[in-house]
């Protein structure tokens, strides 16, 4: 279970970002107040436009950054004063991702696996039934650098579970992917949920996030517009699609939404 | 976790041709390659310098005593052919042209000189550029010069000891091994510390701003291992990189006097063989490698700072200047390990390597140097892990 409250962010601006952004004030907010839950066994959406904070959420999240103020749970465990003991909960998958071009799919397994500190024995029934389950046998001792973008997807999923976590954070995992190698990641996600995992993923995509969640939030410049259920958000819409809603919601002003 | 960590970047570095070729291959190479080169290149100048017939033109002299006494000297110092030129213009116009390769000028009145038994002065013309030509004339002025003394000594009837009453000597108490070591003992740590330097470049920036830019830092950096152990473990192997490439800098080194002759000089080889003892190599590791962990210190906080390879490589590249240059000071003669250059880093290691090798160094120095270097090394490990904890720097 993920519980985020009063969560901000400010970034402090270096005199090359104030020239750009063309303005005096020498911090900028990129998430402001936001407080949610997700649960276990249910998939949590962040939906919003490029540059509205998603991404730096779930760095939060994932104790990649740490908050300005604010608190973050992860299964009851407070991660901003036990991050590692959170991390050890927590798989992380972005659609940018990089992996070891020199290193084979066993290899970075292997690795990952070490630094989670998985048991001899729990890595090697994982490796078997992820290995299975992806379709991997095949390219495991293959270079990185020679896969294919699908291929590379599937070591992706593979790193980001070796170590069983019960958090699940996706960040656009999809994003640049083509639809069969962003299939495998629609999968993982329903997968995750099926394994009473918490899942929360962002997107920009509103039919993506309507084929998955559960749960939805959206967010807007860094603060919360909508947090609700998927249906209580389908009940609720003044416009003839689920596109145009997310509009709406985004273009309205904060006291409103 | 940092052993596992250092596996894993080790592996990754090693199959890195790039970082393969600056931290192995070059090094063990570039020793061999460029003193035979040189060597061959020297020896082909000197031989065909030595095999050339130099076309000697000779001015005044009215007696034919001078292109006499030329003529004698063996054709085994060199072939040589003598022109009689009547001015000293025309042979200065045919040694522009190249035409004449050496010229002599006696002065008009050297058989009046001769016969009052002054000084006779002789001038030699010639293209000081052109290999060869100062030690030909050199060799054969000492002829002359024989001839004229011995002719001389002969008409007053006496023997050389009666006119050189005194004869003083120089006897060098220093041993071999210290003469090799304060001559060339700044070469040593020279390359030790440019070769360090090299090593430690691309192995640093592939590590940190390699990460960045393959965007995989992220990934690493959520797994539950303490950022300190993530920055030592990658550290370690930027270190072991320095220190190898320094090494095998040191072997084609090696190689390159013991197998390919390039040190022809027995007692010379001797010397060297006495110098490389294992207590001698690991003092010296002992003094190398805290400067080393400095340079992967100086170089990771601005991998990791940089936002592409090309960033991190402009910034790294102008402070190999500045690190190696003073390096260069083991090479003059006089600088020593006192109590002020024992304080300033990298002269203090060049310092304490040459006494190391002159067999000269003192425990309390050697400690002195070893402290403060660790001091440093400490220092640039804090100020990586200070960078290495902002967000701003490993996060795009």
């Amino acid at each position: 279970m993920i519980s985020v409250q009063n969560l901000h962010k400010t970034f402090a601006l270096t005199k090359q970002q104030r020239k750009e952004l063309n303005t005096e004030a020498k911090t900028a907010t990129a998430v402001s107040d936001l407080s949610f839950s997700c649960q276990p066994g249910r998939i949590y959406s962040l939906l919003g436009p490029n540059g509205a904070g998603k991404t730096t959420t779930l760095r939060m999240l994932a104790t990649l950054i740490t908050p300005t103020s604010g608190q973050i749970f992860i299964n009851g465990i407070n991660a901003l004063e036990q991050p590692q003991e959170a991390r050890k909960h927590i798989g992380f998958l972005t659609g940018s991702t990089g992996l070891y071009a020199r290193l084979t799919p066993l290899e970075i397994i292997d690795y990952f696996a070490d630094l989670y500190q998985v048991s001899p024995k729990d890595r090697e029934e994982r490796k078997a039934y992820l290995f299975d389950l992806l379709n991997m046998n095949d390219f495991l001792h293959k270079r990185i650098g020679k896969l294919s973008t699908g291929m590379k997807q599937k070591v992706s999923i593979c790193r980001t579970m070796i170590h069983d976590p019960s958090v699940v954070i996706f960040d656009e995992p999809t994003s640049g992917l083509d639809v069969i190698t962003a299939e495998n990641i629609i999968k993982l996600i329903r997968s995750c949920k099926d394994q009473g995992k918490t899942v929360i993923f962002s997107s920009h995509i509103m039919s993506e996030v309507d084929l998955l969640c559960d749960d939805l939030a959206i967010i807007h410049k860094g603060q919360l517009k909508f947090n609700d259920t998927m249906s209580a958000f389908r009940a609720n819409m003044v416009t003839n699609n689920l596109t145009e809603e997310f509009i709406r919601i985004v273009q309205m002003p904060t006291q409103l939404a | 976790m940092i052993f596992r960590i250092f596996r894993k970047e080790l592996l990754d570095t090693l199959r890195d041709r790039r970082t393969l070729m600056t931290m192995l291959v070059i090094p063990i190479l570039v020793f061999p390659i460029t003193l035979n080169v040189f060597m061959e290149i020297s020896n082909s100048f000197q031989e065909s310098a030595s095999a050339e017939t130099m076309k000697i033109g000779i001015v005044g002299d009215q007696s034919q005593r001078y292109t006499q006494q030329l003529e004698n000297i063996p054709a085994a110092l060199g072939p040589k052919k003598i022109i009689v030129f009547k001015d000293s213009a025309s042979l200065i116009t045919a040694i522009e042209a190249d035409q004449i390769q050496l010229g002599l000028l006696i002065p008009a009145n050297a058989q009046e000189l001769g016969a009052q038994q002054q000084t006779i002065t002789l001038n030699w013309l010639l293209d000081a550029s052109e290999v060869g030509r100062a030690e030909r004339a050199e060799l054969y002025s000492s002829s002359l010069k024989a001839n004229a003394e011995a002719e001389r000594l002969q008409k007053l009837g006496l023997r050389p000891e009666q006119i050189r009453p005194l004869v003083v000597s120089t006897v060098n108490c220093a041993s071999d091994k210290k003469m090799v070591g304060q001559l060339a003992g700044g070469f040593l740590p020279y390359i030790f510390i440019a070769f360090g330097f090299i090593g430690c470049m691309y192995p640093a920036i592939d590590l940190f701003t390699g990460e960045k830019e393959r965007g995989t830092i992220e990934t690493l950096l959520t797994v539950p291992v303490l950022r300190w152990k993530i920055l030592i473990g990658k550290m370690m192997v930027v270190v072991c990189s320095g220190m190898l490439a320094a090494s095998c800098a040191l072997m084609g080194l090696f190689i390159s006097i013991e197998f390919l002759d390039l040190a022809d000089n027995k007692e010379l080889l001797e010397v060297i063989h006495s110098i490389l003892t294992p207590y001698f190599i690991l003092s010296m590791f002992a003094l190398l490698l805290p400067l080393v962990i400095f340079f992967a210190g100086l170089m990771i906080p601005i991998a990791i700072y940089a936002k592409s390879f090309k960033e991190a490589q402009s910034i790294i590249t102008p402070l190999n200047i500045v690190v190696v240059l003073p390096s260069m000071v083991g090479f003059f003669p006089g600088v020593a390990l006192d109590l002020n250059t024992v304080f300033i880093p990298v002269i203090n290691v060049v310092l304490a390597t040459k006494e190391l090798i002159a067999g000269t160094l003192s425990l309390s120095y050697f400690l002195s140097v070893f402290g403060i270097m660790c001091s440093l090394a400490f220092l640039a490990i804090a100020i990586s892990y200070k960078q290495f904890g902002k967000e701003a720097n490993i996060l795009s």
